[in-house]
């Protein structure tokens, strides 16, 4: 081996190593001083050049005109290695536990189709608290439409409870777009939970997002931050997520890439590698059978 | 570098006259084979010996100051003494506690994971240390040597980051900048010589076998941290003379009288400075790397992702300087690029992370003192990494800039991540060291009073930085609703100086009286352990043969080795 | 340990040959020096034209071309010398070899001195006529430091290539010693790579 190119044979039990030497020591000394005599007087730089100086001959001294090495005996102790644990487990993933990159998914449809459910589902809580609390229909529209509305500052009990265009229109607008969109991204997370994505996307994904909503509502919209009643609202968030969780887990799901191995993803041309679907779990080594311990 | 058949034309050194490894040498032969050795592992032991004395050194510092900062309008400490401290503290602890330890497990354990006798060049190894070491006296002798303001002998006193123009000579009487600038040169050129060493040794002293991407990921992340040294160490040496031009040769780099820009002086130091937080970080991540699936009892998830995740790393490092200098009033994308460089960073760091809870998971963990610190590590520095993206949007950092938020962003790193590591690597080859093993029962003591203390210090430090207490002041006004999270944190500080105390004492009595750790304590996989503790001073007696990344795991595993998976 | 090399599985390791740790080393330190060559090239663009007063480069400064080709042209007699060292260790007519080893090698110290020269009379030049030095303006400042810094360097590697000479003139060097002439010679190929970086920079650009 070339890695130790300078070092000389060495007698049977006895290896060269480097000598031990003071000049590389002498030298950083021999600085130290330079730098010294750079903040005190010029003496202590004048000392420090000749034992910098000095550190430096001598170094090439060890060095030339071949490195110095010294003998040292070698005692060749037997050590085996050896483990405490006798067995070697393996810990299989099972290819279909997949937490992030679903192997079937709800087509772009369903999501959508989810949307539309639970946005109509969630009308029925919102309207019924309208009818219960101010016996107006238009109470939860008014609310939600007010953000639009530019000229409707501080609007009066009895301008909320009744029928107002322009805020009906932006109410729908609104509603049909949050719905779309959050039925969407319904399709598109449910199956990336591995289990209860009823449980998840029907009841804790409201709570979350009415949680950031409560937090954030006075600086979006101060106006329905007053107005709102915090019970009803997570009655109709709730239903909506349940709707739309439902009807998008009741779609026929449509394969994803995943679904192929991994050569055909990135596209190489492995026709051997595609037939092995079993190949896809990850395995990874663990000790296992612990002795003694 | 002559062919190994070429004559020895010089006689060897017989053999037998090794004092300091038998009983009954003095303490003078014992002090001289110290001096002079050439031996990675002396010297590794050198550096990180030296890095503790620091450590307590500088751990003294900062408890003066939490005591002079535990209640309002305090006179503890005057404010000249203050300024020194936090400006001794904060240099000592990255040069001469931080740079050192890293250096010196490097220097103990690189050789020894690839199966070599020594580094490339062991006489540049001593060099360096001894450059290192003397700058480090040469920036303490600064309290007694330097004439400042007062007259009286006194420190550095201009923030461990000396902006000019508060460094020139005008500003800065007297020599104390000069002993700051002249120790820092110092010790950079050791360093250097350090980081090239590191290099050497990688590329030209593997064992027969250790291909490149055989290498434990310690051996990995050590050599590129010596290559961000390179880069990074020798921008700061330059800076340091164009400072010292200034004051001795009245040059004007930074001198805005005469047109010169202080700016210029904040982009050279912080070119050094921020990589250098991760020349710190990588080596941390080192010993996690190798602690970690040790008592996880599994390989290490995703080496290859390791390996591109530790060069991406230090990569993206080189391009976020500049979000120390939001507040200096760069233009708009100049912000808008550091905002993003720096939130770029995080991307290599998670996927640092997740490999480390994957490697974890499904693993037969064992809680030795040693893994405890390693897994306090990983979720210490998610956090500081959290904060630390806060900071890096401008609008934030506009707010927040000085305060005791960044102090303790920073401290966050420095001690949750780099300190914890480097108490895991210290329990984990403590053994391989000295051949004795730690006591894990004062270890938990250490382990849990240590978090205790960190997080009281570091997590109630965010509240006032918060509440705008900026940094570097010596005291403060009542009533702004600092003074219970100081006394807190003041706590804390006392309650991590109690168990480094510990730590301490668990070290002295252990090397005399601890249990025998044996060549292998930990059941490990990588070569350091397949030689006696502490090793002889060839390491092999014969040269090790390695088929794949853990090659004592195929000695153990003989029916199932790892060369069959690579 | 004897046991490491026990059961021998079928893809060992192959025997590389690792590259001269000379080599390895000094091209890090090659990386390092370039880092401060460019923290310094920096500061001098920074700060060209922002000078608060006279002289600019334009009235003082005379591009050495001379000096220059002496410079560049050590580098090609470097590595002559290294073939000519090549040859010896190879050939059986070492002594010829030798020899042009040693006038090759001293051609290039010899370039090396003139350039040295051509320096210091340039700042001779500089500083009693046209009365620029460090203090001056910042133009003194940057051009000082930087054409100091590699006029350092270039005086180091002078150092060293007279070593090497002395030891070919009185016979130490042998062909043996060719890896350690290389790394030498590499450091003299960075001075030398250094020195069009800033003569770009301090008499193109600059002036």
């Amino acid at each position: 081996m070339s890695s130790h190119e300078e070092r000389p044979e060495a007698p049977d039990g006895f290896v060269a190593l480097p000598a031990p030497t003071a000049w590389p020591l002498v030298l950083a000394f021999g600085l130290l001083l330079i730098f010294l005599g750079v903040v005190t007087s010029a003496a202590i730089s004048l000392l420090g050049l000749v034992l910098a100086v000095s550190g430096g001959i001598g170094w090439f001294g060890e060095v030339l005109p071949q490195e110095r090495h010294e003998l040292i005996s070698m005692e060749a102790h037997e050590f085996a290695p050896k483990s405490t644990y006798r067995a070697v487990s393996r810990i299989h993933i099972d290819a279909q536990h997949r937490a992030h990159l679903p192997v079937t998914t709800p087509s772009v449809t369903a999501g959508l189709k989810g949307g539309v459910a639970g946005g109509i589902a969630m009308i029925v809580p919102a309207t019924l608290y309208g009818l219960i609390a101010f016996h107006s229909f238009w109470y939860a529209v008014n609310l939600l439409g007010g953000a639009g509305v530019a000229d409707w500052t501080n609007p009066t009990m009895a301008q909320i409870t009744h029928f107002r265009l322009s805020a009906l229109v932006t109410a729908a607008v609104i509603h049909a777009a949050l719905s779309l969109l959050v039925g969407l991204l319904y399709g598109a997370t449910l199956p990336m939970l591995p289990r209860h994505p009823i449980l998840l996307g029907g009841l804790f994904a409201p709570l979350l997002w009415t949680g950031v909503l409560h937090a954030s509502l006075s600086l979006i919209n101060p106006f329905l931050d007053q107005k709102i009643h915090w019970v009803w609202f997570v009655v109709s968030q709730i239903a909506f997520g349940m709707v739309a969780g439902w009807v998008v887990a009741k779609q026929a799901h449509i394969r994803t890439q995943q679904y192929l191995p991994f050569a055909a993803r990135v596209g190489l041309e492995t026709p051997g590698l595609i037939a092995e679907r079993h190949q896809e779990g990850l395995d990874q080594r663990t000790e296992s059978g612990e002795e003694g311990r | 570098m002559a062919d190994s058949t070429l004559p020895v034309d010089r006689p060897m050194e017989l053999p037998g006259d090794l004092p300091g490894e038998q009983p009954g040498f003095t303490w003078l032969e014992t002090l001289h084979t110290w001096v002079t050795t050439v031996d990675h592992k002396k010297l590794g032991l050198m550096y990180i010996g030296y890095a503790l004395i620091f450590l307590l050194v500088a751990g003294v510092e900062a408890l003066l100051m939490r005591v002079q900062l535990m209640v309002a309008n305090n006179h503890f400490l005057s404010p000249e003494v203050y300024n020194r401290l936090f400006t001794m503290h904060g240099t000592t602890m990255v040069f001469l506690v931080g740079m050192p330890f890293i250096i010196g497990f490097a220097n103990y354990l690189v050789p020894l994971m690839i199966g070599a006798r020594d580094m490339a060049l062991p006489r540049l190894n001593a060099f360096s240390f001894w450059m290192t070491a003397l700058g480090g006296f040469f920036l303490y002798y600064s309290f007694l040597g330097a004439v400042g303001l007062q007259g009286a002998g006194s420190a550095p006193d201009t923030t461990w980051w000396g902006y000019a123009p508060l460094t020139e000579r005008a500003f800065s009487r007297g020599h104390t900048m000069d002993y700051w600038a002249l120790a820092l040169v110092m010790s950079g050129i050791g360093t250097i010589g350090a980081a090239v060493n590191v290099i050497a040794t990688v590329f030209c002293m593997r064992c027969k076998g250790m291909t490149l991407f055989r290498m434990p990921l310690l051996v990995w992340l050590n050599l590129t941290t010596a290559g961000l040294i390179l880069v990074t160490i020798s921008p700061l040496t330059a800076a340091q003379i164009m400072l010292l031009i200034d004051r001795y040769l009245g040059g004007h780099f930074f001198d805005s009288q005469a047109g010169g820009s202080p700016v210029l002086w904040f982009h050279f130091f912080w070119i050094f400075g921020h990589p250098e937080v991760y020349v710190l970080v990588l080596p941390a991540f080192a010993i996690a790397n190798e602690v970690i699936p040790t008592f996880s009892r599994k390989a290490i998830f995703g080496y290859p992702a390791m390996v591109a995740a530790s060069a991406g790393i230090a990569f993206i490092s080189l391009g976020v300087w500049a979000h120390h200098m939001f507040t200096v009033g760069m233009s708009a994308p100049g912000n808008a690029f550091f905002v993003l460089s720096t939130g770029l960073v995080g991307v290599p760091t998670g996927i640092k992370i997740f490999n480390w809870i994957a490697t974890m998971w499904g693993g037969k963990i064992r809680f030795t003192v040693s893994m405890m610190f390693a897994v306090a590590f990983v979720a210490q520095f998610l956090l500081a990494g959290l904060t630390g993206i806060m900071l890096s949007m401008a609008p934030w950092n506009w707010q927040l800039h000085d305060t005791y938020f960044v102090v303790a962003h920073f401290h966050y790193v420095l001690v949750g991540a780099i300190v914890f590591c480097i108490f895991s690597g210290l329990y984990y080859w403590f053994p391989k060291m000295t051949g004795k093993l730690l006591s894990e029962r004062l270890g938990k003591w250490h382990f849990w009073l240590f978090v205790l203390g960190f997080h009281m210090t570091f997590d109630f430090m965010h509240i006032p930085g918060l509440l705008g207490m900026p940094r570097w002041i010596y005291t403060y006004q009542p009533g702004f609703g600092w003074e219970k999270w100081n006394i807190l944190v003041g706590v804390g500080a006392f309650v991590q100086g109690i168990a480094i105390l510990l730590f301490s004492f668990n070290m002295v009595r252990s090397y005399l009286k601890g249990a025998e750790a044996g060549p292998d304590p930990w059941d490990a996989w990588t070569l350091e352990w397949a030689t006696s503790s502490p090793p002889p001073p060839y390491n092999f007696a014969i040269e090790p043969v390695v088929a794949s990344r853990r090659p004592l795991w195929d000695q153990k595993h003989p029916e199932d080795p790892d060369w069959r998976y690579e | 340990m004897s046991a490491l090399a026990a059961p021998a599985p079928p893809h060992a390791g192959s025997d590389r040959r690792a590259p001269s740790r000379g080599i390895v080393a000094m091209l890090a330190v090659i990386v390092a020096e370039s880092a401060i060559f460019a923290i310094f090239v920096v500061a001098y663009v920074f700060y060209i034209g922002k000078s608060l007063s006279g002289p600019t480069p334009r009235q003082v400064l005379e591009i050495p071309y001379f000096n220059t080709v002496c410079l560049l042209s050590s580098s090609i007699t470097i590595w002559l010398a290294e073939r000519s060292l090549k040859r010896a260790s190879t050939r059986s007519a070492t002594r010829s070899a030798m020899r042009a080893f040693t006038a090759w090698w001293a051609c290039t110290a010899l370039l090396g001195a003139i350039f040295l020269a051509g320096t210091a009379l340039e700042w001779r030049k500089l500083i009693y006529q046209d009365g620029l030095t460090v203090r001056t303006n910042l133009f003194g400042t940057t051009f000082y430091s930087l054409v100091g810094l590699h006029a350092s360097h270039v005086i180091i590697g002078l150092i060293m290539l007279s070593f090497v000479l002395i030891f070919a003139l009185t016979g130490k060097l042998h062909p043996q010693h060719r890896h350690r002439v290389e790394v030498l010679a590499l450091y003299w190929h960075f001075v030398d790579a250094v020195w069009v970086v800033v003569f770009t920079v301090v008499y193109v650009i600059g002036r």
